[in-house]
């Protein structure tokens, strides 16, 4: 507390203004953080029963099956059609909406951006505190869904309609969480676009701004231009699920036996898709771009170098953006769409892999002739970028319209969408947690722990994900309970095999994650303001930083990726140091390197 | 890793997996190329002692430009070849008359199938029609649907023949999957798509449905099978025969329960 800080931030508040209801960005972030990673568990064990179920079909759940509920089970422990429809659409569900997106842009959003740009707090610290406590309400919504009557929402993450018009109990619950989920989202987006344009540090110009701060800043832009679309297709989708209008269903619709009762007709199932994918295929850069930012952010300290061709990456991140937003018909070419306009999304598609390949360039030549320390956010950042080649390169197959008709909807686009969500976003996760950890928590974490998680999740990572691009070739349906009911399926069964036993050592390596962190805060050795030499804003704070962040006024005078420069004493150049004080700090080294040359030399004279 | 790819028997099936070949090998080329050139930085230009400085530079515009233009030329190029495959395969104008022309017909869980019948004309058929009896909505009142025929989960076709899939569902969206033929194509409630192969092998092939359709998707199985032209006018034969000793199931057929039983039933 020092007396640089104004006076309003300066009263103590109670403990439930201070952990439960905060408006301070940071704590924020943490809660973000702490839910997003507990909804990563949840997810992850649906995703293990899933993969029990495909590799074992008709084979009781080792362990829990006899503890699971009858409606998800039969007698004898074994997974039902129903529940695993139920746990592949949850399982889709969290993972993107309350792992994902909580993280990447609740969490480094919320704690980055303030520091990044030399801010006390968000422009609107109240609205902020609004926006995570959607995402609670949401989450409970979403997960009474097993309570209610007829289970979950069982109609994939992606809605369809009829199918999810017709369902209730569980996905009427899906509807309304994502409504909500989407107006967190959107207040989040609002307040980040303020934010960043208005509180910046004096001196700092938009191209000075750190590459996360740039890649939060376009992300929260396409958030509030695809988000109300997403509002807009879920409130419909809710009347026809609750109220039987027929925006999705056309007439005359047969379900099992009977008439379906949305007797007016009229209806597009198409219409959903296209809104749906308006705003989820800008979503995917969502969950992306973000993760770009901090792994340049990351590359770059831990190569000592100067991130090559910013500039560059800032376009590039502009351009994906704006074609991110006219290419969503990829995800229809076999829906029934005019095919005209396949091959005009395929074009699109393609052109949107340009930027993406311009990244993966920059990060290489940020890498060359660098001087790279392998610490645990540097050696996942690097395993960003190869895992998001593969996930890149895989996309290639689903753009060309031709390959996407036997591609799609199989286990190929399953691995290429976890090459990118998980070996893209998830890995930039655990780069940028592990980075900021320090500051976050005033703590260093194991780097020994950190090293054994990262290991053993990248192994696991593609022994279980990238055989899911053979079962695709070979034809393997996603979504499909039994794959030997197929003939031409049965073949895969060892192979199902080998991914459930990977992603089983998947999901428990997450624990060391876990304990990891749980070490850091019992016995962490303390952080120091800057461990790990970098030049941006929020190191100059204490760590953890206070309450309204900066106890030093701040100036900012240069770009954030000054390693190595010439000018400066030490191989880092921090953005706040003012050009006379570089200056005076090298006529300083100079100078005390002369008088230690000349007493070298001195003492030389004297021997001989 | 092509090698895992079903055999292909449809006529337009080599371009798809020639284009798929194309881009695989095209791939495993860029990405040997940028993780060896990312293996070796890494070996490299490792901080060996705490004095080490990484070379100060911010990049290169003439780099860039290069990195932009080149990939940029590869997937243009990609994208037109590609074309020319999805233009056959998808576009309407570009269908080729039908030698035999059928309707499918998604519902949960099973897939119908209708013949013209021996005068070779579909009866008019609407969706107002539609019930859990008439799943494609043949109008009753119209005297070329008397002999049309409907079959569940068995397509019968001649090989070497253009065959006409119109494509539609009566309830959800399902997805009409031929591996064999590289075929694949939403089935939609309220609208009508029409699919087009021509299988160059006789034998039977499964048909999937590739489109989460409910918890009983995965049973979603048929079969095709392709015959000689002889062989399969005599099936054709043989249905007339049962539709005109009133044997055959027409367009009333039993309904989706018993069927998903005996589905269970062969597990």
């Amino acid at each position: 507390m020092t007396a640089h800080m104004t006076p309003e931030l300066h009263h103590e508040v109670s403990f439930f203004r201070k952990y439960i209801f905060s408006t301070d960005h940071k704590m924020i972030a943490k809660q973000f953080m702490t839910l997003a990673l507990f909804f990563l568990f949840v997810g992850g064990g649906f995703a293990l029963l899933i993969r029990w179920q495909l590799a074992y079909p008709g084979q009781p759940v080792p362990f829990i099956g006899h503890l699971l509920p009858p409606t998800w089970v039969s007698a004898d422990g074994v997974i039902t059609a129903e529940f695993y429809t139920q746990l592949l659409t949850m399982h889709g569900t969290i993972m993107i909406f309350a792992v994902i997106i909580p993280l990447l842009v609740g969490t480094f959003g919320n704690f980055c951006v303030p520091l990044m740009i030399g801010a006390d707090d968000m422009a609107f610290p109240t609205l902020n505190m609004v926006s995570f406590w959607l995402f609670p309400v949401a989450g409970v919504l979403m997960m009474c869904g097993f309570i209610v009557e007829g289970g979950s929402a069982a109609a994939g993450w992606t809605g369809y309609p009829p199918l999810s018009a017709l369902a209730s109990g569980g996905q009427t619950l899906w509807i309304v969480s994502l409504f909500l989920v989407g107006f967190s989202s959107i207040l989040g987006g609002v307040n980040y676009i303020t934010t960043i344009l208005n509180m910046k540090a004096p001196g700092m110009k938009l191209f000075q701004m750190p590459m996360t701060v740039w890649a939060v800043f376009i992300t929260a832009v396409i958030i509030i231009i695809a988000t109300p679309v997403l509002a807009a297709a879920l409130s419909m989708l809710f009347m026809d699920n609750f109220l039987h209008t027929s925006f999705f269903v056309p007439a005359n619709l047969i379900v099992p036996g009977k008439l379906s009762p949305h007797t007016a007709g009229g209806g597009q199932p198409l219409l959903w898709q296209h809104l749906f994918w308006f705003y989820s295929h800008p979503a995917v850069y969502i969950m992306i771009l973000p993760g770009m930012g901090v792994v340049s952010d990351v590359i770059s300290v831990f190569s000592r170098k100067p991130l090559f061709g910013y500039k560059a990456m800032v376009f590039a991140i502009m351009a994906i953006s704006f074609l991110g937003i006219v290419v969503w018909g990829h995800h229809m070419f076999q829906s029934g769409m005019n095919p005209l306009l396949g091959t005009t999304f395929m074009v699109s598609t393609m052109v949107i892999a340009v930027p993406s390949a311009i990244k993966t360039f920059n990060w290489l030549g940020t890498m060359w002739r660098g001087k790279m320390e392998f610490t645990t956010p540097m050696l996942n950042a690097v395993a960003f970028i190869s895992m998001f080649v593969i996930g890149g390169l895989s996309g290639i197959f689903m753009a060309s319209t031709p390959v996407d008709v036997f591609i799609h909807d199989t286990y190929f686009i399953v691995g290429h969408i976890h090459y990118v969500l998980f070996g893209g976003s998830l890995f930039a996760i655990f780069a940028g947690l592990t980075y900021w950890w320090p500051k976050m928590t005033g703590r260093m974490m194991s780097e020994t722990l950190g090293k054994w998680h990262f290991w053993i999740t990248f192994i696991a990572f593609n022994a279980t994900f990238f055989p899911m691009h053979i079962l695709g070739i070979g034809g393997m349906m996603r979504r499909i309970y039994d794959p030997n009911v197929y003939d031409f399926l049965k073949p895969f069964q060892p192979m199902n095999e080998f991914i459930t036993i990977s992603a089983v050592v998947l999901g428990f390596a997450q624990f060391i994650l876990v304990w990891a962190f749980i070490q850091s805060l019992v016995k962490g050795r303390r952080a120091k303001r800057n461990p790990w030499r970098a030049n941006t804003l929020e190191w100059l704070a204490p760590s953890p930083p206070p309450h309204g962040n900066f106890d030093t006024p701040l100036h900012v005078y240069r770009g954030p990726y000054e390693y190595s420069s010439p000018e400066s004493v030490r191989d880092y150049l921090p953005q706040n140091v003012p050009p006379e004080e570089v200056q005076r700090q090298m006529e300083e080294h100079r100078r005390r390197e002369d008088t230690s040359r000349r007493a070298m030399s001195g003492e030389v004279h004297d021997h001989s | 890793m092509l090698d895992w790819l079903p055999e292909n028997i449809s006529t337009f099936g080599n371009g798809v997996d020639h284009l798929f070949g194309l881009i695989y090998y095209i791939s495993v080329a860029i990405f040997g190329l940028v993780i060896s050139v990312y293996i070796v930085f890494i070996i490299r230009y490792r901080r060996k002692k705490k004095s080490d400085r990484a070379y100060y530079h911010h990049g290169n515009n003439l780099v860039e430009l290069v990195w932009t233009a080149l990939p940029f030329a590869l997937f243009l190029f990609l994208a037109f070849y590609s074309d020319g495959i999805w233009v056959d395969i998808k576009y309407p104008s570009h269908t080729p008359n039908p030698d035999v022309t059928i309707e499918i017909m998604g519902q949960t869980y099973m897939w119908h199938v209708r013949y013209p019948g021996s005068d070779g004309i579909f009866g008019h058929s609407e969706r107002k029609f539609i019930s859990a009896i008439n799943p494609f909505g043949i109008d009753p009142a119209d005297e070329n649907g008397k002999d049309d025929f409907v079959t569940i989960n068995q397509v019968h076709l001649p090989i070497n023949k253009n065959v006409l899939v119109k494509l539609s569902s009566m309830d959800v969206i399902h997805s009409l999957f031929l591996p064999n033929m590289r075929i694949k194509q939403d089935a939609v409630p309220g609208q009508r798509v029409d699919v087009w192969f021509n299988g160059a092998k006789t034998g039977e092939y499964e048909i999937a449905c590739a489109e989460l359709c409910g918890s009983g998707h995965y049973l979603m199985r048929g079969v095709v099978t392709f015959h000689s032209q002889g062989g399969f006018d005599s099936w054709l034969d043989e249905q007339y025969a049962r539709v005109n000793a009133g044997m055959a199931p027409t367009s009333k057929t039993d309904n989706s329960i018993a069927h998903l039983e005996t589905q269970e039933g062969r597990r």
